[in-house]
């Protein structure tokens, strides 16, 4: 398997911060994220040293909890500033986004970081709702019609324009394209039915986040399905699974790291906006219905010590067929930093190298 | 043909009639059908409000154009815009290589004039000749003319512009029949001009 570093920046606050969501950014402190951006690129470095593959931002609002508004920004930084890693931009929300100006982004950055990028397109996580003011009931629709739009911006050779549902463009004609023809990996993220229908249909790689392996397999598994109705096979390097994993000296000690985890998420949002969002938020995997998940704490499906981990990922590769791993090694909305490192270091030296040829 | 406000007519040109639709005031548009023969849909009621629009049988026999280029004037259309549907953008292309000066301009709906098998090779070495004001629509899930075609004619005319209609397949007019008479309106109307958008977006002013 390969593997990728979920970088969510661990903004440290001075003081106790309010639990609501959105959380008041008068309370942010400048210094402090200053200070973790600048950790942030000292983190990297380790990693990249570590031998880890990618390195992969997210985009997420109005909360420290991962401090990666523009997803963008912060990966043409990391690339200005690690020469070897792949940065995996997982990924642009795209129901919230000018697509075509994603388009163009993403080619100016595959090109600056001469072809290190690895791109994930996403409808969102459901609190993101809030943002920028997305109807929940338009989202999927819309990041089809974009992700559609930002796939056709790559590769159109001729000025085109675009008459959609949610997008309408006379002229689109893009500078540059990206420096990986006919354009950078890309996967389309999400557990949906249409996500991994999407994903199918133009033959993208899937990205399944948090669950337990059997919930994800459902997933991955009908993505193949789908592949094969479409006449191919992904490999295995196109099935992405993002997870929380805790590692420890031994299993005790990461059993005692979990039972330690909050099992709510660190800022909620008020009763009745959950509501709505729990109203108009449909989502499902592989065609299940599911609930979104708006306040709740997500999972942490690798735990124990390397030994344990090691047979996880094992295990995880035959049920989940994921072949890249994408881990916070840390609950990723934590700026305490010294468990980070420790997790990081013992990963690195003791995992890492014995999950590759898994 | 039975959408509301279109009259049934036809016209005659040596001996061959050919029958037509017609409603709506203002700049004449023609309409040549795809295979599937004359068939109103929603698309031509929405065109009406902006255009007089004639849909006309396409005349069988291998150069439609000239009986086409009669019949037009022989109603006294002088001047008028052109849609060609499909297998009708070939007569549609040859009627404004044609008459040049009597196309205002030209809208190609899924156009199948030039197809990846080298169909059509005649008709793309005139096309870099005509220098009508022409939109070219593919609908991104066209299964029947593959819609990278479009580029094809954006590359070789002089005054060619290509758009795509999201989640539509080869009859767009019929699959989102709002979003095909839009552009295709805002086209006629401004021709390359139509690319500055006069959308306006203040709410509550």
């Amino acid at each position: 398997v390969k593997v990728s570093f979920f970088e969510t920046v661990r903004y440290r606050a001075p003081e106790a911060l309010p639990s609501e969501w959105p959380v008041p950014s008068g309370s942010y402190d400048p210094d402090a994220g200053a200070q973790a951006y600048r950790a942030m690129i000292e983190r990297l470095e380790y990693v990249e040293e570590l031998g880890f593959d990618w390195v992969s931002v997210s985009e997420h609002h109005y909360s420290p909890r991962i401090l990666t508004p523009s997803p963008i920004v912060s990966a043409a930084f990391i690339a200005a500033h690690l020469k070897r890693i792949t940065i995996a931009l997982l990924g642009p929300i795209v129901p919230h986004s000018n697509p075509v100006r994603v388009a163009e982004e993403l080619a100016m950055l595959d090109t600056m970081a001469q072809g290190r990028l690895v791109v994930g397109l996403l409808r969102g996580t459901a609190n993101e709702a809030m943002t920028y003011d997305l109807n929940p009931q338009e989202a999927r629709e819309r990041t089809d019609e974009g992700m559609e739009l930002i796939l056709r911006a790559w590769t159109e050779p001729q000025p085109f324009g675009w008459q959609g549902r949610h997008f309408q463009y006379r002229t689109i004609s893009i500078w540059p394209r990206p420096l990986q023809q006919p354009h950078p990996p890309t996967f389309a993220l999400g557990t949906s039915r249409e996500s991994c229908e999407f994903a199918a249909r133009h033959h993208l790689g899937c990205g399944v986040s948090y669950g337990p392996f059997e919930v994800m397999a459902k997933a991955t598994r009908y993505y193949r399905e789908q592949c094969a109705r479409h006449g191919w096979q992904p490999s295995p390097e196109q099935i992405v699974y993002r997870a929380n994993m805790l590692v420890a000296e031994t299993d005790e000690d990461a059993q005692a790291l979990l039972r330690a985890q909050p099992n709510q998420a660190p800022f909620t949002m008020r009763a009745g906006v959950r509501d709505a969002v729990m109203t108009l938020d449909s989502r499902n995997i592989a065609g299940e219905a599911r609930a979104p998940v708006v306040s709740g704490a997500l999972p942490t499906t690798f735990v124990g010590s390397p030994d344990t981990v090691v047979e996880q990922v094992r295990r995880c590769r035959e049920v989940v067929g994921a072949g890249v791993l994408d881990l916070s090694l840390h609950p990723p909305g934590s700026g305490d930093l010294d468990p980070l490192m420790r997790a990081l270091e013992l990963f690195g030296k003791k995992v890492l190298p014995r999950i590759r040829e898994i | 043909v039975a959408t509301t406000g279109f009259r049934e007519g036809h016209v005659e040109v040596g001996g061959v009639r050919i029958p037509y639709a017609d409603a709506g005031q203002g700049a004449p548009l023609v309409h040549l059908h795809g295979a599937g023969g004359l068939r109103l849909t929603r698309a031509h009621e929405l065109l009406t409000r902006q255009f007089r629009v004639l849909a006309f049988e396409l005349p069988e026999g291998p150069a439609p154009e000239h009986t086409l280029a009669l019949a037009l004037a022989t109603l006294g259309l002088d001047t008028f815009n052109l849609l060609g549907t499909s297998i009708a953008g070939a007569a549609a292309l040859a009627l404004a290589l044609q008459e040049p000066r009597r196309v205002r301009a030209l809208v190609l709906e899924s156009p199948a004039a030039i197809r990846p098998d080298g169909r059509g090779a005649d008709l793309e070495r005139r096309l870099a000749g005509l220098a009508t004001p022409t939109l070219v629509l593919f609908g991104t899930v066209d299964d029947v003319v593959p819609p990278a075609m479009g580029r094809v004619y954006k590359a070789l005319m002089a005054n060619c512009h290509l758009v795509f209609v999201y989640a539509a397949g080869h009859a767009i007019a019929a699959d989102r029949p709002e979003a095909f008479a839009e552009v295709v309106a805002d086209f006629l109307e401004r021709h390359e001009a139509f690319v500055i958008s006069r959308a306006q977006t203040v709410i509550h002013p």
